[in-house]
């Protein structure tokens, strides 16, 4: 599939959607018979039959329109030329797509189209718009109306949108971007306005910009002319060729086509394309994989590595072979002074899984210890913990295209239009075909009310209380006989002591209405549209796990599932909905300190046999340190040297004092990263990294799909991050070498079982494939648990209500609560470099009115938020959208830092931080605090 | 145990009673054996000893319930057929 030097292939555009059955018809088109699914289109079958038909409004992402009558076609013995994007095929039909009436007609269509589009469309001229290759095709040799109509070339495109432009001189009004609004992003932000030659598209009464537009680039893709087209395109020039990647944001995984131009030595990305064929994204995409790649030839982009003997002096930049001796050394040293404990790595979520899995074999194999976490930590550990305990292995149960056979989805805690926006569009489409949602979740986010979506219930649950709230629920869908009683006892075990327990009064919904804030009514009838549907499925994120009782709750929802026996099918499951690109990856690869790859515990020796006798070391058999333990452990004087790829721990760990006073204890920590962030404020070695679009490996998404990554352009630093790895633990006196990232994935496979059967050349061959990869599944397992559970029965587990420490009080009467934004991700390191901080140029402070009236807050005013451990300052947003007694921000950028106020607490199993349950107090400030704050917002993002 | 205490105590007494809080709704004898068995799975050495090293000092802010629990830490080795399952998180 790697094509470096012409576009990489994929599936042809074949005019309207496919449609999937059994009973099938036979057609004829042109002299050449094919068979196809009975509802398929003309079009359709014209394409799998070899016989391209000429089409502007049709593309087979959007359900047929018929407008643009250049498909016209001849079926015989019917009248007339009908659309063939909107006749379906019946068996026997015999069609002709070239007959001298249908091409006169489409010649007819295209003089009447060109005698209104520019006649020196620069499109056409560098080939990104299809008029011209469209008047070829149906052989139009004069415009009989001449050329250059009047209409639109007098109105200004509209440029606000900083990614791409819409020009109505060039468009044709076929409304694909609407459809593509409405049918595949589900945000329906277009609309054709005014009539006839006055026709044009518009976003509503404003510019893009100004209008509910996500910017996700579907209208783009749609566009058959360039009325909307990106601007990477107008100022580089079409692209040369195509590399098949994937985005390196969020847990989706979508897959892209990185279009470029250039020589080897001299690559520019001119787009990036989200790739048809995806198993993931299936040629959608959202702002920041399609248009935030910029990041990555940003000029603050480290390309050299650096050293220093104090956080205080100057960096030196040195050789790689400088850098690797010094922290080689360092931490030999370290370790013969205070102990093999004292040293430690924290391997990236956003790394490949070859990089990550080099990572944590240098620290068991070259430190000589455990000391090895991830990000995960701070934001899934919970789910490997409560769906290992409940069902045996730690992933979600399904694949995304599940959802499409749900009939009730219950989103718990996630916020998926803003943090996974292109599964929220699979989710929009399904609300919108009939399915119910459920959310539970403090603010009323998009999923509750949005353009022809409308969610069942919303369940306003209280931070801090959803193991109660998942009680509730399954309280009342057991006292109500509403539970599958033949699931349950046929494929799970501890039934009867889990049912005594959530069948007492103290779970029921009245009884923890007070303590949840949900009306007992409303949960009520939640909890039996759940359990009273064929299929209904759970998708949760961080407003789950990143509380004190996280793992718990991800066993109640666990429970939630088993009790109604929705799981081991499509349409089902309990999906977690992971943050990263490879937060998942970064687990399975081993990164966590008391676990070797594929979630096998250090303290098995049979386990520690296979990878000691590949390794030739002795690993470790007790359990190493988390990260939160690392910084404690630093405070306490045993922990003193640090490696950290990929990671902005002093911006994204909870109460940011205490992990810059861990950092600086510590007497030797190496940044690997691609610029100079907060961590490495307090780091003695810098290491440049590499950005995706340099990498060759593989991520792992949220639903367990393995997906290649595949380099665009060699490395700007001159190394490959795992190769770098592998020569610091070299120069610490254990050789580490591979050939290539595919040898490295060839040792994960032949020691993982869940990757027996994955290679580079199997994903190649596969497009992509979903652990775990066995003889017993050569192919992957979308669908996980059929028919057993991976632990054999399912666990069901009473989970007690524990209310957190970390109350509302007097001093501090609020709960501020955490997220994400569209725009942004994560720390913002990557998106803060682009022009998407257009839309986000700052963090917010949502209040609810009646909270802020209190205060005397009012939009736009500058809030000091305080908690029992810090202060920082925000900008207010008075919203309805917020609960009273909650207020809510994001962590995206490092100046505002939310974690400067969120606390210690974390989850009792895990340590993830209970970032979603903070104490605090909101007041005004003064006008100088005003100026202060909007200086550090007005830092410009430089292009 | 006071939770308003928990907040500024040595972290290895606060993280030991986090896991008191989650398993005390259990009988005595079968919350000491979960808690115990969960220091052993994921705690590293330094931070187990540093738990022991604060019973034998006598601390008093200590629950009960975490002083039995680390009496199982002192006196068993580790039962791997705990650890036999897939452990992720």
């Amino acid at each position: 599939m790697t094509l470096l030097d012409e576009f990489a292939p994929e599936t042809p555009d074949r005019g309207t959607p496919a449609v999937f059955g059994e009973a099938t018809a036979q057609v004829t088109v042109d002299g050449i018979s094919v068979m196809v699914p009975v509802g398929t289109s003309v079009m359709r079958a014209a394409s799998l039959a070899g016989v391209a038909v000429p089409k502007l409004c049709a593309t087979d992402s959007l359900k047929a329109f018929g407008s643009c009558r250049l498909c016209l076609v001849e079926v015989e013995g019917t009248k007339g030329t009908p659309a063939s994007c909107t006749t379906p095929c019946t068996d026997g039909m015999v069609v002709s797509t070239r007959t001298e009436q249908v091409q006169q007609l489409r010649r007819g269509v295209m003089e009447l189209y060109l005698s209104d589009h520019p006649s020196d469309c620069a499109g056409c001229a560098r080939g990104s718009c299809e008029m011209q290759r469209l008047a070829a095709d149906v052989g139009l040799a004069e415009v009989r109306y001449g050329l250059g109509g009047a209409s639109h070339l007098a109105e200004t495109p509209d440029e606000s949108n900083p990614y791409f432009a819409y020009d109505p001189a060039a468009c044709i009004v076929c409304s694909r971007c609407v459809r593509a609004c409405s049918e595949t992003q589900g945000t329906f932000a277009l609309t054709v306005s005014g009539r006839g030659f006055e026709a044009r598209i518009t976003p509503g009464n404003s510019d893009f910009l100004s209008s509910e537009c996500v910017s996700c680039g579907a209208c783009v893709q749609a566009c058959p002319t360039d009325a909307l087209t990106e601007k990477s395109v107008v100022s580089l020039g079409m692209p040369t060729r195509s590399v098949v990647t994937t985005c390196a944001y969020c847990g989706v995984g979508c897959s892209f086509k990185a279009e470029v131009q250039g020589s080897a030595d001299d690559t520019r990305v001119v787009r990036m394309v989200p790739w048809k064929d995806g198993g993931a994204n299936e040629g959608h995409s959202c702002v920041k994989g399609r248009f935030a790649y910029g990041y990555a030839s940003h000029r603050d982009r480290q390309l050299s590595p650096m050293v220093r003997d104090s956080i205080d002096d100057e960096w030196q930049v040195v050789s790689w072979e400088q850098a690797i001796e010094r922290i080689a050394t360092g931490f030999l040293g370290l370790r013969e002074k205070y102990g093999v404990g004292a040293i430690g790595g924290i391997s990236s979520s956003r790394c490949t899984n070859e990089e990550v899995y080099v990572v944590q074999k240098m620290v068991r194999a070259a430190f000589g210890n455990n000391n090895i976490d991830t990000c995960a930590r701070v934001c899934h550990s919970p789910t490997g913990y409560g769906l290992n305990h409940a069902f045996g292995t730690s992933a979600g149960t399904q694949d995304f295209a599940s959802v499409e056979q749900a009939d009730v989805m219950l989103v718990i805690g996630a916020n998926p239009t803003d943090a996974h926006p292109v599964f929220a569009s699979r989710m929009k489409r399904r609300m919108r075909a009939g399915a119910r949602v459920i959310v539970a979740d403090p603010r009323r986010i998009d999923l509750v009310r949005s353009p022809h979506v409308e969610a069942a219930f919303h369940l306003p649950v209280r931070p801090g209380t959803n193991v109660a709230f998942v009680n509730a629920m399954c309280h009342v869908i057991v006292t109500e006989g509403l539970w599958d009683e033949a699931f349950v006892r046929s494929r799970c075990e501890e039934a009867d002591t889990y049912l005594e327990f959530i069948a007492r009064p103290e779970h029921s919904p009245e009884a923890t209405e007070r303590e949840t804030g949900i009306p007992a009514s409303d949960l009520r009838s939640a909890a039996r549209l759940y359990a009273t549907v064929p299929n209904a499925a759970i998708y949760y994120g961080l407003g789950v796990t990143e509380h004190s009782q996280g793992s718990t709750m991800v066993m109640g929802m666990a429970n939630l599932a088993m009790l109604t026996g929705n799981l081991g099918r499509e349409g089902v499951g309990v999906n977690p909905l992971r943050g990263q690109n490879n937060v998942q990856g970064s687990c399975d690869m081993g990164s966590f300190p008391h676990e070797l790859p594929g979630y096998r515990h250090v303290s098995r020796p049979e386990v520690r046999e296979i990878y000691e006798a590949l390794w030739g070391v002795t690993i470790q058999a007790e359990p190493g340190l988390r990260i939160p333990n690392m910084f404690d452990s630093a405070i306490g004087g045993s922990f003193k040297g640090l490696y950290v790829q990929g990671e902005d721990i002093a911006q994204s760990d909870p109460n940011t004092s205490h992990v810059e006073a861990a950092l600086r204890s510590m007497e030797l920590v190496v940044v690997h990263d691609l610029f100079l962030n907060e961590t490495a404020r307090f780091a003695h070695v810098f290491l440049p990294g590499a950005s995706f679009l340099e990498k060759d490996g593989t991520f792992t998404n949220a639903e367990r799909r393995i997906n290649r990554v595949r380099p665009v352009m060699p490395s700007r630093v001159g190394k490959d991050e795992w190769q770098v790895v592998c020569e610091i633990a070299t120069a610490m006196g254990y050789p580490m070498s591979y050939a290539a990232p595919s040898e490295i994935m060839d040792e994960i496979a032949a020691t993982t079982p869940t990757f027996a059967g994955v290679s580079f050349a199997r994903l190649d061959a596969e497009g992509s494939m979903q652990w775990p990869v066995t003889d017993a599944a050569p192919h992957g397992t979308p669908t996980m648990h059929v028919g057993s559970f991976v632990r054999g029965l399912g666990q069901l587990t009473p989970t007690v209500y524990v209310p957190t420490t970390e109350r509302a009080n007097r001093r501090y009467p609020l709960v501020l609560t955490t997220g994400r934004i569209l725009s942004q991700y994560n720390v913002g390191a990557q998106t803060r470099r682009t022009p998407n901080s257009t839309w986000h140029p700052e963090d917010i402070l949502e209040i609810h009115p009646s909270d802020a009236e209190l205060r005397g807050v009012s939009t736009g005013d500058v809030v000091e938020l305080s908690s029992r451990v810090g202060t920082t300052r925000l900008t207010a947003l008075v919203s309805e959208r917020m609960p009273a007694g909650v207020v809510y921000t994001t962590f995206h950028h490092p100046v505002t830092g939310a974690n400067v106020v969120t606390t210690e607490n974390s989850d009792w199993a895990t340590n993830c931080p209970e970032y979603k349950v903070t104490a605090v107090q909101v007041e005004v400030v003064t006008q100088a605090a005003r100026a202060e704050v909007d200086a550090v917002a007005a830092q410009p993002v430089r292009p | 145990m006071s939770e308003a205490a928990d907040h500024g105590v040595p972290p290895v007494v606060r993280l030991g009673h986090d896991l008191v809080r989650n398993f005390e709704a259990l009988p005595p004898e079968k919350a000491a054996v979960e808690i115990a068995t969960h220091i052993r799975k994921f705690w590293e050495p330094r931070m187990r000893h540093e738990l022991l090293a604060h019973i034998r000092w006598g601390d008093t802010t200590l629950h009960p319930l975490l002083v039995r629990a680390a009496e199982d830490l002192v006196d068993g080795d580790v039962d791997r057929s705990e650890v036999r399952e897939p452990s992720g998180g």
